[in-house]
């Protein structure tokens, strides 16, 4: 089946190098074996642009549901003990819309959709700046920073927790049970203990604003959530769930697009210099080149709903699908020179935000934070250099391209 | 009589969310590449329409008069 002209291509994605360096193996996958049946883990890898387009599009044969469809075991796999835990996990998540296919996500989507329109995210746009503004202040006080600590985790934190309604105070507590619930898609075996621990004590925190947003609507986005329950839309359980998921949404794939981003600008210096010379001229396309060259998002699952032919083969219903964001942004027949960082490139169809039905709710607020980002650091900065000697590390998560940390000088 | 409308919509940024048909139903549909083509520009009422506009999350959508050229979206 694998067409490779020298070695087989190896079924191990979690392995150091893989994890390190994910354009090398999935763009040979992409090249050699486009739709390639991974024994190791029993699923279908799907690695080019177009593959990928077609897909996302085409939502009524690949299902989103796939805590409640995927009847085989997790992967990696977690210990036996926590199977009981894995069963509550797929429980929460199958509740939350980005887990649901047509109707029901139809009218879940809608009842918040229009929260996050283009026009409506702008108005948070001097939110945004300030909050920046603070957050690079400090650090220029400090003389030091390491971007994913100080800069990339409070940020949209900050942000989201404000749309929400969270008060102040409770900003720390969120950001400890985050921590628990970002385990997504790592592979520890033990992980499981540590969502279920996370989701209960979100549960246990969203319950009671929510039900005094229930009672006493305001314009923050809960109530907009509250919303959906008087109008029959959503059981309270749903309510309740899908705000602890857009509370925490996005989160991890907003601190690696800030930390990637910069990552790039740091390493490629006639590109930086070119959003210095001009960053109202260049943010918006900074944050798109961003998003395509090394996304926050590797790679998101579903599970075919019927046989599926792709590319002569066949996908089998019931079987699970991976797609790559990472080597479908780095598709040649799609970008020339894809693994070069090019402020330039316009337009730019990259699929950091998926495609189709799914395509994210918060891409309208993510582009807003990355450009005013973008934007700050150079406007603010002459240059900017890692701290380190040693090779940044990765989170071993086939799901997120997270940095572990990113402490950084300048001048 | 209602105005008539000259919509279009960019097929170099179009993912396809088909929120637009979602909101005018009539007026927007996805084509086989499940991007969406402006069918009918007086299917639904212009609010209908302009709602539809708004709710693309990438600003696919333009909405004018098309005798005067008056911009109504953005
Ligand atoms: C750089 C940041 C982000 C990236 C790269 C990203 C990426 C993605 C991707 C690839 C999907 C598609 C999932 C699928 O097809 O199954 C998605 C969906 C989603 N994203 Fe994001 N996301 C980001 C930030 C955010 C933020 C900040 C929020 C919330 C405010 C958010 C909320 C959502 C939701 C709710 C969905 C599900 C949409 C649906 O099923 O209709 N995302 N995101
Ligand atoms: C409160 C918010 C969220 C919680 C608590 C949460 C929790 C989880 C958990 C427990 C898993 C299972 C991981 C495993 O089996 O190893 C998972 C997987 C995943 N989540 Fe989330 N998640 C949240 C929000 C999101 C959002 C907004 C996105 C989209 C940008 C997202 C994308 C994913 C993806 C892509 C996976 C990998 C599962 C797969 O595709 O196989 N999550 N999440
Ligand atoms: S809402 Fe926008 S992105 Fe979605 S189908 Fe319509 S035009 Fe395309």
């Amino acid at each position: 089946m694998v067409a490779s002209t020298n070695s087989r291509i190896s079924d191990d994605m979690f392995t150091d190098e893989v994890i390190a360096d994910p354009y090398t193996y999935y763009g040979r996958l992409r090249e050699e074996d486009p739709v390639h049946w991974n024994e190791q883990y029993s699923l279908w890898v799907i690695t080019r642009y177009d593959d990928l387009v077609w897909l996302t599009r085409h939502n009524e044969l690949f299902s989103s549901a796939v805590f409640k469809n995927d009847p085989k075991p997790p992967y990696p796999t977690i210990y036996d003990s926590d199977l009981g835990l894995y069963e509550f996990v797929r429980e929460y998540q199958s509740r939350q819309f980005i887990q649901h296919d047509r109707p029901a996500h139809l009218d879940m989507r809608k009842v918040v959709h229009g929260y996050f329109t283009p026009r409506s995210m702008e108005e948070w746009r001097p939110m945004v700046r300030d909050a920046i503004k603070d957050l690079l202040d400090e650090a220029e006080e400090r003389g030091s920073m390491d971007v994913m600590r100080d800069f990339a985790t409070p940020l949209p934190l900050l942000i989201i927790a404000q749309m929400m309604g969270v008060p102040k105070q409770d900003r720390p507590y969120i950001r400890e049970v985050a921590e628990k619930l970002l385990y997504v898609g790592r592979g520890e075996p033990w992980r499981m203990q540590n969502f279920s621990e996370g989701i209960r004590e979100m549960i246990e925190y969203v319950t009671p604003l929510v039900e005094e947003r229930i009672v006493n609507p305001q314009d923050d986005f809960i109530s907009v959530l509250a919303r959906g329950e008087r109008e029959g839309v959503f059981s309270r359980e749903q309510v309740i769930s899908n705000s602890s998921l857009l509370l925490l949404a996005g989160h991890e794939t907003t601190i690696n697009l800030l930390c990637n981003g910069i990552l790039s600008l740091i390493r490629n210096p006639a590109q930086w210099e070119m959003l210095r010379e001009d960053p109202e001229g260049m943010h918006v396309k900074a944050t798109e080149e961003c998003l395509r060259h090394d996304s926050s998002v590797k790679s998101i699952t579903r599970i075919a709903a019927e046989d599926v032919e792709l590319r002569g083969q066949v996908i089998r219903k019931a079987d699970r699908i991976r797609w790559f964001i990472s080597s479908a942004n780095r598709d040649p027949r799609k970008f020339p020179n894809p693994d070069d960082f090019d402020l330039t490139r316009w337009p730019n169809p990259h699929v950091a935000f998926g495609a189709g039905i799914h395509h994210c709710l918060g891409a309208t607020l993510v582009r807003v934070e990355g450009q005013e980002a973008f934007r700050a650091f150079a406007e603010r900065f002459n240059a900017l250099h890692l701290d380190t000697t040693e090779e940044l590390e990765y989170q071993p998560s086939i799901t997120f391209r997270s940095v572990k940390e990113m402490p950084i000088t300048w001048d | 009589m209602a105005r008539k409308l000259r919509i279009t919509v960019d097929h170099d940024v179009c993912v396809g969310n088909a929120m637009c048909e979602t909101f005018a139903t009539n007026t927007f549909a996805l084509n086989e590449e499940r991007q969406s083509e402006a069918v009918n520009p007086d299917g639904d009422p212009l609010s209908q329409i302009l709602e539809a506009a708004d709710n693309c999350p990438v600003s696919a959508i333009t909405v004018a008069d098309a005798e005067t050229g008056e911009k109504l979206f953005p």
